[in-house]
């Protein structure tokens, strides 16, 4: 019975990332269901419970959050202003915002309003073993979108999207999942959001990206060639899906008479992976930590044209005005790795000797767009976000290496959002925009502020109890 | 080599210089005024003033006269804290490209004695003073069952021989739950002790007459612990494996700490009674843990049981000791609590609170001084005295 149940999540996760065919994509579903229906009465009644459970969680309604220091990470933060969500989006924000009648008022005086977080960096929410096809150093045919699983744990459950506590307890909403980092092109990764109504709604953009990785954290697998050839196979895979794109071109050129007789190039999902990469419909981001392997990215990004987000960047701060020159972004790891973060560069050492505590600093005053990911996995079972709960955390240890309190919220909101396209739905507060809200109790950055609450596309998704000290356990 | 850490391994370098040129002229003392002081042992003190001289603190208080002749730093606006201490480290064991904290092949090997393993020149111990830690217990990794003694030393200073507050002691256990063999193995190498000592005593309470024993280096070390000389370290994350060392311990009476402690929360009550204290932390943040374990310190303190902060360097970079302390805090531990965790807690397990640990007349002048409260993660580290001698000044090192 789970293996049909688990079939339809990866499904819906197909149908939903089908763009084009998705109500296509709907219509088989509900022949699947009914024909599911026909066949296991049971297995009906856990999809309606799914489907019930999740739209009565996410009843339409107007709210607004009232009174409190509204950091819109747009703009200046607006004293005693209003949040006014509507109908999944943000409907207004402002000190002069008219609240409609039958309004849901959530009082926020003497607390901090802000956008979800965006972490730019995530294996989060990733079944066990679902990254790294280490058989091959070359996959961008996988998209990780494939084993997403926000279903909480295996075999256990009510149904539907479950909440992962952990990821908004720490206020984060949107995240970025790569097929991991030891293969030279991993695949596919994809902007999630970490909670939704249903699992179609919570993908914001997919493929978002495809991953790649070169240098020291490539080296460990294996599979993958030193490092000079790291660079050198990726070179010969785009060189490859330049003359699959050109014979494609070649044979949709031809006259339909010229197309009986001419041999129709055969479907490459790699290749046309990697085709959405030279046609910049998706950027490439390859994690590559030592100086001189972020030169290797920048010439290859020279070489084909291509957009590049450089990943991890230990060695960043050296090349930031290259960097900047050519508008290339860079998500950094957490400052404070490894400490809370399983980022594994501190023991290389050549990289060590590349870190900079003033990494972020130096690249922002050199122009470059920088996000901090918490690069973070989770070790669960379902591999969920335990990391998630540090993002603020990490941003305040920012202020303390040279960023102002804005620019620090910047690297996980607004710019986190810029970095993975998707800054038009999240990252900021602004009228149209998601209704990804979060309410805490204090300044963001300061150690004993908690998020108090979490709404997702205009939903109530957490609530922190009031007063968690530790008299609450205690009482056990 | 970042521009950064060899500027603070060449200053530091010319502080050596200087402090070798300075100690040859007479003292004069330095009094630090008008700062906010947490001593660790009492109440924090508003516009404080603190006299050190020849490495010492002479006084402290707030109606503390600055002596004539006395070096003035005004630290208005500023927070002084102690030195911090880091109770288990591996600083100078662990090279980023060599380990020499485990003897793997060794089961068993008390004698083995971290001071004859540690790299003093690694860019490791001046990080470790640029966050504030100012001592550190470090030694042997977690590869034996028994393993060998740590070291008790300053992270700074010209002579070594000074910066070792203990060059001995602590013997490490490690107790995995995986081979239920090791207990056994513990609890038939603590008999081997047991008859050793009882040969030795025999042999001198009889006036040295007859054979001696034959001597060995394991055993002496493991009759320390059996008479309570040093303590036992006990690496241990399941709460099963806790309470099956403290039957070890009710059984030899040796003293104990547990290390990392990932679970001790769940029998705080059953630790506080046998009066052991915890190392926690690190592990736990890095790896993915509920709540529940990240409020354990605070369940653990309120029980009463003695915890201490670590960092398990290279787990965790030693200059994010501080952290270990403030995240605590973020899950419920009372402020004075946290930093007693990472000054005068370690210091009196470690037995070295007479030297170090917190603000008091007599004890080493190792001080920290921070640009505002010392929990927030924004603050940061500006000047740090280790034994009165300017170790770190941020406003002199730091890139811009």
């Amino acid at each position: 019975m789970f293996e049909h149940i688990d079939g339809i999540g990866t499904f819906l996760a197909w149908s939903a990332t089908a763009g084009l065919e998705r109500s296509v994509a709907r219509s088989k579903l509900r022949e699947m269901r009914a024909a599911a229906s026909c066949r296991t009465p049971k297995l009906a009644c856990v999809i309606v419970v799914l489907l019930l459970s999740a739209s009565a969680a996410h009843a339409q309604t107007t709210v607004a959050i009232k009174g409190g220091t509204v950091l819109t990470m747009a703009g200046p933060a607006i004293e005693n202003g209003t949040v006014l969500i509507r109908d999944r989006k943000i409907a207004a924000v402002g000190t002069s915002v008219e609240i409609p009648a039958g309004a849901a008022i959530i009082d926020a005086t003497g607390k901090y309003v802000m956008p979800g977080l965006v972490d730019a960096m995530t294996y989060y929410g990733i079944r066990p073993f679902a990254t790294n096809d280490l058989s091959s150093p070359v996959t961008p045919q996988n998209r990780i979108i494939e084993a997403y699983y926000p279903f909480g744990e295996f075999m256990r459950g009510k149904g539907g999207i479950e909440r992962d506590v952990e990821l908004l307890e720490g206020g984060v909403t949107t995240i970025y999942i790569a097929p991991g980092s030891r293969q030279v092109i991993g695949g596919q990764g994809a902007v999630v959001k970490t909670n939704g109504r249903d699992y179609d709604s919570m993908i914001v953009r997919e493929p978002a990206a495809i991953d790649m990785t070169i240098g020291d954290i490539a080296k460990t697998s294996p599979a993958n060639p030193p490092r000079a050839g790291i660079a050198a196979l990726i070179r010969k895979t785009l060189v490859e899906a330049q003359e699959f794109d050109r014979a494609l071109l070649n044979f949709n050129r031809k006259s339909e008479e010229e197309k009986k007789t001419a041999q129709e190039p055969k479907r490459d999902p790699a290749k046309e992976a990697i085709v959405k990469l030279l046609h910049r419909q998706v950027p490439a981001r390859i994690e590559a930590e030592a100086l001189g392997d972020i030169l290797a990215a920048i010439r290859i990004k020279d070489e084909f044209g291509i957009d590049v987000t450089i990943d991890g960047g230990v060695g960043a701060w050296k090349a930031r005005d290259m960097l900047a020159q050519k508008k290339i972004s860079v998500v950094l790891a957490p400052t404070s790795y490894p400490y809370l973060s399983n980022y594994g560069v501190s023991w290389i050492p050549e990289l060590y000797n590349e870190t900079n505590d003033y990494n972020a600093a130096l690249l922002l005053k050199a122009g470059v767009i920088i996000a901090v990911g918490s690069f973070g996995s989770g070790n669960g079972f379902e591999g969920r976000g335990y990391q998630g709960r540090w993002l603020l955390l990490e941003a305040g240890l920012l202020t303390a290496y040279g960023l102002s309190e804005q620019d620090a919220l910047k690297t996980v909101t607004i710019n986190a959002a810029k970095i993975l396209g998707v800054d038009g739905r999240v990252g900021s507060l602004e009228a149209g925009k998601d209704a990804d809200v979060i309410v805490l109790d204090g300044p963001p950055t300061r150690i004993r502020t908690w998020v108090e609450r979490v709404y997702m596309d205009g939903a109530p998704v957490y609530v922190r109890e009031k007063d968690v000290p530790a008299e609450r356990d205690l009482l056990r | 080599m970042k521009p950064a850490r060899n500027l603070v391994f060449i200053l530091a370098l010319g502080l050596l210089a200087s402090i070798a040129f300075t100690r040859s002229l007479p003292d004069s003392p330095l009094a630090l005024i008008h700062a906010a002081v947490h001593t660790a042992v009492g109440p924090p003190l508003q516009n404080a003033t603190i006299i050190v001289a020849e490495g010492k603190i002479k006084d402290v208080g707030v109606s503390v006269n600055v002596p004539a002749g006395a070096e003035t730093l005004d630290l208005a606006g500023k927070v002084v804290i102690p030195g911090l201490i880091d109770i288990h480290s591996h600083i100078g064991t662990f090279g980023l490209t060599s380990d020499d904290a485990n003897e793997s092949p060794m089961p068993v090997g008390p004698e083995n004695m971290a001071l004859d393993a540690l790299h003093l020149d690694l860019v490791d111990w001046a990080e470790a003073v640029t966050g504030g830690v100012t001592t550190v217990v470090t030694g042997p990794g977690s590869g034996e069952r028994l393993g060998g003694q740590s070291i008790t030393i300053k992270t700074f200073g010209a002579d070594l021989n000074k910066r070792i507050l203990r060059d001995r002691g602590e013997a490490k256990m490690a107790v995995n739950a995986n081979n239920l063999s090791n207990i056994p193995l513990i609890r038939s190498t603590f008999y081997k002790a047991q008859e050793y000592m009882k040969a030795w005593d025999r042999y001198e309470a009889g006036d040295k007459k007859g054979p001696a024993p034959k001597r060995d280096l394991g055993m002496d070390a493991l009759v320390k612990v059996l008479k309570r000389e040093v303590r036992v370290r006990c690496h241990i994350h399941y709460a099963s494996d806790m309470m099956t060392i403290l039957r070890l311990k009710d059984e030899f009476g040796f003293d104990l700490t547990f290390e990392h402690s990932t679970e001790a929360y769940k029998i705080a009550n059953e630790i506080a009674k046998r009066n052991v204290g915890c190392v926690v932390l690190p592990l736990g943040t890095r790896f993915g843990v509920s709540e529940d374990v990240l409020r354990g310190n605070a369940i653990l303190d309120k029980a009463g049981v003695k915890i201490v902060m670590h960092t398990d360097h290279p787990v965790a970079q030693e200059k994010w000791l501080r952290l270990n302390a403030i995240i605590s805090m973020r899950y419920g531990l009372p402020e004075d609590a946290a930093l007693k965790a990472i000054t005068i807690n370690p210091a009196e397990l470690a037995r070295v609170n007479s030297r170090v640990g917190s603000i008091e007349p007599g004890k080493d002048a190792d001080l920290v001084i921070l640009n505002g409260p010392w929990f927030e993660p924004k603050s940061r580290v500006d000047l740090v005295f280790v034994d009165g001698v300017r170790a770190y000044d941020r406003s002199r090192q730091e890139e811009k």
